[in-house]
């Protein structure tokens, strides 16, 4: 079996890097020691990281180089591809109604990504100011919604946003409103459930820098004469930026692509990126034109990421947790 | 400075939290619904909690979700864990390339990941399945553990090691006492990640997957042509177990501490016993299912078949039903034209007739079905498929107008589709998110052919489809438009006569009427695959379902009209008496079926469409 090979091939790997410590482990200690143990820990390195390296290429490069080649291809007589280079898929994202999908699709990301912001730095700073204790429960409170699965919470909201739902009535008994409001299916809907599923990808990337957080230069900073707020804007903001940054990144892009938070909450009243994607490699059997869709996406976030690494000067965007 | 937490700030993480608990405590709440709806609480029963446990397909679900995401997570905790201590001691390049091309999978969208291990899988000739399922969820769950872990790593000193081992720790001693207790915080940030990542995933587990191996996403994605309260049930369950769980790790702990530490490593034990069982179960799993002598692999819709049906057949003919299912046409060919191979498949008409010219299929042999006798006229010999040699009906109907009886004037029932533009009903329409569907009514209600090649009358339709989306305001629904109306919560809505019937045997103030303009006829029927592994059992599958013991718990369970005469006529004199519905009128000069359409034409129509709803 062709699936056996693959993983007795990583399994060598493994062996291999289980071998390499064994036998760095037996190497009997004394002269120059020093200079062997560094470079023993450069190629234990490279014997770390190698069994990723291929699983890596293997199944996450290997697959997106087939789509870059793909999105050069011509779409098939009947379905498939025909590997005729053009650049017709390009040229084609170019029409009016397809930049308009994207225009949208960034409209949305766009207020999505404010809101989540807004509502997400707080929460993530005030999470890296809880006790240990504290921290590991909100953590865990915050992942657990995810293990309920996403169409189902989604569906939790159409009872919530409905014309005869749970806000509506609520809003009602306590006097707000007297026609029910409409908010389901129309954008703030939308709105809401992209808040929903992408808030905590916010939440967890600021804590993880807030928490990484010398308080003691708050601290310095107030000694100082600092007021609170000034104190906050000067040394706490700053230096959580990248966490905010990475976390604007990790909204943003998939903001864009999440189409069935479009088509579950907002009655299909706007096209997303990832739903022209999702059409067009089921229904509309054009796999070329949803290549050179996804190849555009990628080169955006690619995009982002050099700006991001541009504004924060830091080579790697910022981890999540 | 002590860094504490106002009030305030308790009091906002609090908000936040309701916020992200409130839909589940709704869902949680309709698990104990007395009905199906999913928006109306009719009253308190245990009902789905009895169907879940006896739901083979769900149970079986649930633990191909668990020890996927298990496994996932043990495998790309380690191996993530393992490459970001090695990367913060590479070189610069091998470091960036590797978190670059890493990252990709948590920034692209699904679908893309997605189609791309679909075909990589399909190119190198795995067998799709649990471990395909396994090998993609380690491939997008590894990035998230890295993210976690790396940054960590680097802030640490990078002698600590050294001086460890300076100390005389061995380099494992170094690695397992020295750098990963001080990093064990990312660590477990990574694996929950991982974890949640892998078990909440659909887009990439559906499109990867196959053999009948689904996760609880794939099962809850099918339901959602009907939606079924056993999930609420389920999402109940799991997240009763979870905060169980959670009680426990915290509790548990500090029971030990008070006992002696032996007892705290036994349990330890214990549990790595139990991680290390349900991981060898795990492959078993994808090792095993090839040993069966006869397997049958279906792919049917979603929530269209009665699941007792399956389980009986298996009995009588001592074999194994694979049983898949697909949410549109368009989703099946997807996935058949990759390289998945299935014996029997329920396409609809206009599908059945693409398959045909496309080779994917192979002639019935009429002689092997007997049953077949209980067919209707009605239903046999049409252009998708003349003389039956392909295919065998399965349910069949039209498509029209679902109205609210106390809403709509039945005078305004002679507008026919126009009835979709009457001011009157202005933002009280679903529409159904179809292409073929709009465009159908559209060129009904001008008067022309739904299969028209006409540029011209593709254009007017398009203009019809555009003017009634800004004067009318409808929403374009998928299936949710069938809870939405049983609540009553739209004036009118376009559907299929079998979730019509459904949505009238809940909700007697609904009624379905086919405008004289001409609607869609549809057949949705069985056809055998071209490289169908059970030429014989298909055949034995397909006489099965004709039976009319069979055909009558299927459509008593499904709601659609039945092929087979004598169920037929059960039904419109019995459960169904009364719910017009169910007696698709066919008679109607003007209806059509639908046709092969040309990849141009399709392509037009699609891209119309998403013009209709992007503009």
């Amino acid at each position: 079996m062709m699936g056996g090979r693959g993983q007795d091939r990583e399994n060598a790997n493994k062996m291999r890097i289980r071998g390499q410590d064994l036998k760095t482990a037996n190497m009997p200690g004394g002269k120059n020691k020093k200079v062997s143990a560094s470079r023993k820990h450069t190629r234990a390195s490279i014997w770390m990281i190698l069994p990723l390296y291929i699983f890596t290429l293997v199944f996450v490069a290997c697959p997106l180089l087939y789509m870059v080649a793909m999105s050069f291809a011509t779409p098939g007589e009947v379905h498939g591809v025909q590997w005729i280079f053009t650049l017709d898929n390009y040229k084609k994202i170019l029409e009016p109604v397809y930049l308009n999908t994207f225009l949208q699709s960034f409209q949305l990301a766009f207020t999505s990504t404010i809101c989540i912001t807004l509502i997400g730095y707080p929460f993530g700073y005030f999470m890296a100011k809880l006790p240990a204790g504290g921290k590991k429960k909100a953590m865990l409170l915050l992942m657990l919604p995810f293990w309920v699965n996403s169409l189902i919470r989604l569906y939790g909201w159409i009872i919530i946003l409905q014309k005869k739902g749970l806000l509506n009535f609520v809003l009602k008994k306590l006097g707000l409103i007297e026609k029910p409001l409409k908010i389901m299916y129309s954008y703030p809907a939308i709105v809401i459930g992209m808040i929903y599923v992408l808030l905590p990808f916010m939440i967890l990337s600021v804590y993880s820098s807030a928490e990484k957080l010398d308080w003691s230069l708050v601290e310095a900073a107030r000694d100082l004469g600092a007021s609170k707020a000034k104190a906050f804007w000067t040394v706490s903001f700053k230096l959580t930026l990248p966490g905010l940054l990475s976390g604007v990144i990790l909204t943003f892009v998939p903001s864009m692509g999440l189409f069935f938070i479009a088509d579950i909450l907002g009655g299909n009243k706007v096209v997303l990126v990832g739903s022209l994607i999702q059409d067009q490699m089921t229904r509309g059997n054009n796999w070329p034109f949803a290549a050179a869709l996804a190849v555009i996406m990628m080169i955006l976030t690619t995009l982002m990421i050099l700006l991001y690494r541009k504004v924060t000067g830091a080579s790697e965007v910022e981890g999540l947790g | 400075m002590q860094k504490k937490t106002s009030f305030f700030q308790k009091f906002y993480v609090a908000i936040c939290l309701v916020f992200f608990y409130l839909p589940i405590l709704v869902t949680m709440i309709f698990s104990f619904n007395s009905s199906k709806s999913l928006t109306k609480f009719t009253g308190f029963s245990m009902r789905w909690y009895t169907e879940l446990l006896h739901n083979t397909e769900v149970s079986k679900a649930v633990y191909v979700s668990v020890t996927i995401a298990i496994l996932a997570t043990v495998i790309s905790t380690v191996l993530g864990t393992i490459t970001a201590i090695g990367l913060s001691k590479s070189r610069k390049v091998l470091k960036e390339t590797l978190l670059n091309i890493n990252n990709l999978p948590i920034l692209n969208p699904d679908i893309v990941t997605a189609i791309g291990l679909m075909l990589l899988f399909s190119s190198l000739g795995f067998r799709k399945g649990y471990f395909t399922m396994l090998l993609a969820h380690i491939s997008f769950c590894t990035p998230y553990v890295i993210t976690s872990v790396y940054p960590k790593v680097r802030s640490l000193d990078p002698n600590l090691a050294n001086a460890a081992m300076d100390l005389g720790a061995t380099p494992f001693q170094a690695l397992t006492k020295v750098i990963v207790p001080m990093i064990k915080d990312g660590i477990f940030a990574g694996a929950l990640l991982a974890f949640t990542m892998s078990f909440d995933d659909f887009v990439i587990s559906y499109f990867v997957s196959g053999n009948g191996v689904k996760n609880i996403s794939i099962v809850v994605y099918n339901m959602t042509k009907r939606i079924n309260p056993t999930i609420n049930a389920l999402s109940t369950i799991v997240i009763v177990v979870i905060v169980l769980v959670m009680v426990f790790a915290n509790v548990l702990p500090k029971v030990l501490e008070k006992h002696a530490s032996k007892h705290a490593k036994k349990i330890q034990r214990v549990i790595a016993l139990f991680l290390v069982c349900a991981l060898g179960f795990g492959l078993i799993k994808c090792g095993g299912g090839a040993t069966e002598s006869h397997v049958l692999k279906v792919y049917n819709a979603g929530e269209y078949i009665d699941q007792e049906l399956l389980t009986q057949f298996e009995q009588e003919y001592n074999c194994t039903v694979v049983y898949e299912t697909f949410e549109s046409n368009e989703m099946m060919y997807t996935k058949l034209s990759g390289g998945e191979s299935y014996d029997v498949l329920v396409p609809s008409d206009y599908m059945i007739e693409r398959l045909i010219k496309e080779d994917y299929l192979q002639h019935i042999d009429w002689d092997l079905i007997p049953n077949k006798d209980n067919l209707m006229d009605e239903v046999m010999n049409k252009s998708y498929d003349p003389g039956n040699r392909y295919s065998c009906p399965y349910f069949w109907g039209t498509v029209g107008i679902l109205y609210d009886t106390t809403v709509v004037d039945p005078a305004d029932l002679q507008e026919g589709w126009d009835l979709l533009c009457d001011t009157k009903y202005k933002g009280n329409i679903y529409m159904y998110d179809s292409e073929r569907d709009s465009f159908m009514i559209a060129l009904k209600a001008l008067g022309y052919s739904m299969n028209t090649t006409d540029e011209n009358q593709i254009q007017e339709a398009y203009q019809w489809l555009i003017d009634q989306r800004n004067t009318m305001d409808p929403i374009y629904a998928g299936d949710d438009v069938i809870d939405n109306m049983i609540s009553g919560n739209k004036a009118m809505a376009v559907v299929y006569s079998g979730d019509a019937s459904y949505i009238i045997s809940e909700n007697p103030n609904m009624d379905y009427f086919t405008p004289d303009q001409g609607t869609n006829n549809w057949y949705d029927a069985m056809v055998i695959t071209r490289d169908c592994n059970e030429v014989e059992l298909a055949h034995e599958f397909i006489n099965f379902m004709l039976e009319e013991e069979s055909a009558l718990s299927n459509t008593e369970e499904v709601g659609y009209t039945s092929p087979v005469k004598s169920v037929y006529e059960t039904m419109i004199t019995g459960d169904y008496e009364g719910i017009s519905s169910y007696i698709p009128d066919f008679e109607n000069p003007n209806s059509e079926i639908f046709r092969y359409q040309e990849p141009k034409i399709k392509q037009k129509y699609a891209e119309l469409w998403t013009k209709i709803k992007a503009e």
